[in-house]
C-alpha cells in the first residue's frame, strides 16, 4: 500500500466502524420498538395486514403474528452484534418488502395507515402518509445495506472490527 | 560427493522445521476449522431459536384470538351470522349494514348527518338497516371504551330487543367521548340502557363484566374478514357506499330499488 494514502485508510478504518455501530443501533431498536407494539392486540395486527389486501387470508396469523417475532430476534442480533450480516441481509429485505406493500396501497388509491409500528388500517383519505414511511423505510433500507457491506462495528459481542491498536478487540 | 547441506546434521534439522511447519499449519487450519463450525452450529441454534418463537407466537396469538365459544346477545339478525340487529320491516326491498364503532368521529358524523334519512327511509318501508357494532379503536381509549360501548349495546339489544339497540346507539353517538381519553364511564352506560329500555341488576352486570365481550371480538373479527378496514361501512344491498352522506345514501338505496 502506498504509504501517502495510509492516513486517509487509518481514519476512515477508524470512523466506519462507529458509523456501523451507530445504524446497527438505531435499525435494531426500530426493529426492537416496532416488532413489541404489535404483540399486545393481535386482533388488532391482523386487521393492520388485511388492511393492505395482498395476503390471502389463509396467511394473515402467519405474517400478523410470525413478523413482529421475527422484527424482534433481527433487532435483538443487531443491537448485540451477533451474525451482523445475516441480520441486516434479513433487515433488507423485510424493508424492502414492507417499500413494495406501502407502494402498492399508495399506487391502488388505499387509505390505510402502515401499521408499521401497531394500529393500522383506514384513516381518512387525508391523513394517509405514504411518502413519509416510504422515505423512512428507505433510509432504514440504506442503513441495512451499509451493515450488509461492513458488519463488523465496535461495541458489537461478535462482529468485532480490528482495531489498529490491537488489544482485546482485535482479530475476533 | 555429497554436498554442504547435505550433511546429516543439516538434513535432520531441515526436516525437523519442515514438521514443525506442516504441524503449525495444521493447527492453524483445525482451529479455523473448528471455528467455522462453531459458528454454524451457532448460527443453526439461533435460526431454529427464531423459526421456534414465530411458531409459539402464532399458536398464542391465535389462541389469543380465537373467538370460537363466544356467547352471542338475543335479538340478533338474519344474515349477519349473528353480529348485527335489523331495524325496519324485513320484507323492506333494500337491505342497508352499518357498521360502526361507538368511538369514531366520521360514525357519529354519519349519525348527525344521514341518521334521519336513514330512520325515515326505514320508516316508509324501503330499508332494513342492519346495524353491526364493530370495536377497532380500542387503541384510541383510555379503557377500551369501543368494545365497553359495543358490548354495552350487545346488552341492550339482548334484553329489550333491536328497537331498543337502536334507540341506545344514537344516545352514545350523541354524548361521544373524545379519542385518546377516557370514554363514558360503566354507570353512564348503563344509564343510558336504562333510557333506551334495558334495567336492571342484570343489565347493570352484564355491561360491568364485558358478558358479551368476545362476541364483540368475534364480530369484529368477522368483519375484517369481510373486508371492513375502516368505519363507518355502509353496504347498499352489499355494495360499499362511496362517501357517507344523505345524498349518497339515497342515491344509492333508489338505485338498488330498480
Amino acid at each position: 500500500m502506498a504509504p501517502v494514502r495510509a492516513p486517509l485508510l487509518e481514519r476512515g478504518a477508524g470512523v466506519l466502524p462507529w458509523v456501523g455501530t451507530v445504524l446497527r443501533v438505531v435499525v435494531g431498536t426500530v426493529w426492537v420498538v416496532a416488532g413489541s407494539l404489535k404483540l399486545p392486540d393481535p386482533a388488532a395486527a391482523e386487521r393492520a395486514v388485511r388492511a393492505y389486501q395482498l395476503a390471502p387470508e389463509g396467511l394473515v396469523p402467519l405474517l400478523a403474528f410470525g413478523l413482529p417475532v421475527l422484527e424482534i430476534a433481527v433487532g435483538i442480533l443487531l443491537l448485540a452484534g451477533v451474525f451482523v450480516r445475516p441480520a441486516a441481509v434479513v433487515s433488507a429485505l423485510l424493508l424492502a418488502g414492507f417499500i413494495a406493500a406501502v407502494s402498492s396501497a399508495w399506487a391502488r388509491g388505499l387509505s390505510i395507515d402502515c401499521g408499521c409500528f401497531g394500529g393500522g388500517g383506514e384513516v381518512d383519505a387525508d391523513s394517509t402518509a405514504y411518502l413519509s414511511e416510504i422515505v423512512r423505510d428507505g433510509a432504514l433500507l440504506v442503513a441495512a445495506l451499509f451493515l450488509v457491506a461492513r458488519p463488523r462495528t465496535r461495541w458489537a459481542l461478535l462482529d468485532r472490527a480490528p482495531t489498529s491498536r490491537g488489544g482485546p478487540d482485535a482479530g475476533s | 560427493m555429497p554436498g554442504p547441506d547435505r550433511s546429516p546434521t543439516r538434513g535432520r534439522q531441515a526436516a525437523r522445521e519442515r514438521i514443525a511447519a506442516k504441524r503449525a499449519a495444521e493447527q492453524e487450519a483445525e482451529r479455523l476449522r473448528r471455528r467455522r463450525r462453531g459458528q454454524l452450529i451457532a448460527g443453526i441454534t439461533v435460526a431454529v431459536v427464531v423459526v421456534a418463537a414465530v411458531l409459539v407466537t402464532v399458536l398464542v396469538q391465535s389462541a389469543r384470538t380465537d373467538t370460537a365459544d363466544a356467547v352471542a346477545p338475543a335479538n340478533t339478525a338474519a344474515g349477519t351470522a349473528e353480529t348485527g340487529f335489523a331495524v325496519g320491516s324485513p320484507g323492506a326491498p333494500v337491505t342497508v349494514d352499518v357498521y360502526e364503532d361507538y368511538l369514531c368521529p366520521a360514525c357519529r358524523a354519519f349519525e348527525e348527518s344521514t341518521g334521519d334519512t336513514l330512520d325515515q327511509l326505514v320508516a316508509d318501508g324501503e330499508v332494513l338497516v342492519r346495524y353491526r357494532p364493530v370495536a377497532i379503536l380500542d387503541r384510541f381509549s383510555d379503557d377500551a371504551y369501543s368494545t365497553r360501548a359495543a358490548n354495552a349495546a350487545a346488552v341492550v339489544a339482548d334484553t329489550a330487543g333491536a328497537d331498543a339497540f337502536h334507540a341506545f346507539s344514537e344516545s352514545l353517538f350523541a354524548q361521544q367521548p373524545a379519542e385518546n381519553g377516557p370514554g363514558l364511564t360503566d354507570d353512564e352506560l348503563i344509564d343510558a340502557a336504562a333510557q333506551a329500555g334495558a334495567q336492571g341488576d342484570d343489565v347493570a352486570a352484564a355491561i360491568r363484566d364485558l358478558r358479551f365481550g368476545d362476541w364483540v371480538a368475534s364480530a369484529t373479527d368477522r368483519a375484517s374478514r369481510d373486508g371492513l378496514t375502516g368505519t363507518p361501512r355502509i353496504l347498499v344491498d352489499g355494495e360499499p357506499l362511496e362517501a357517507p352522506t344523505a345524498e349518497a345514501l339515497s342515491a344509492a338505496v333508489e338505485a338498488a330499488q330498480g
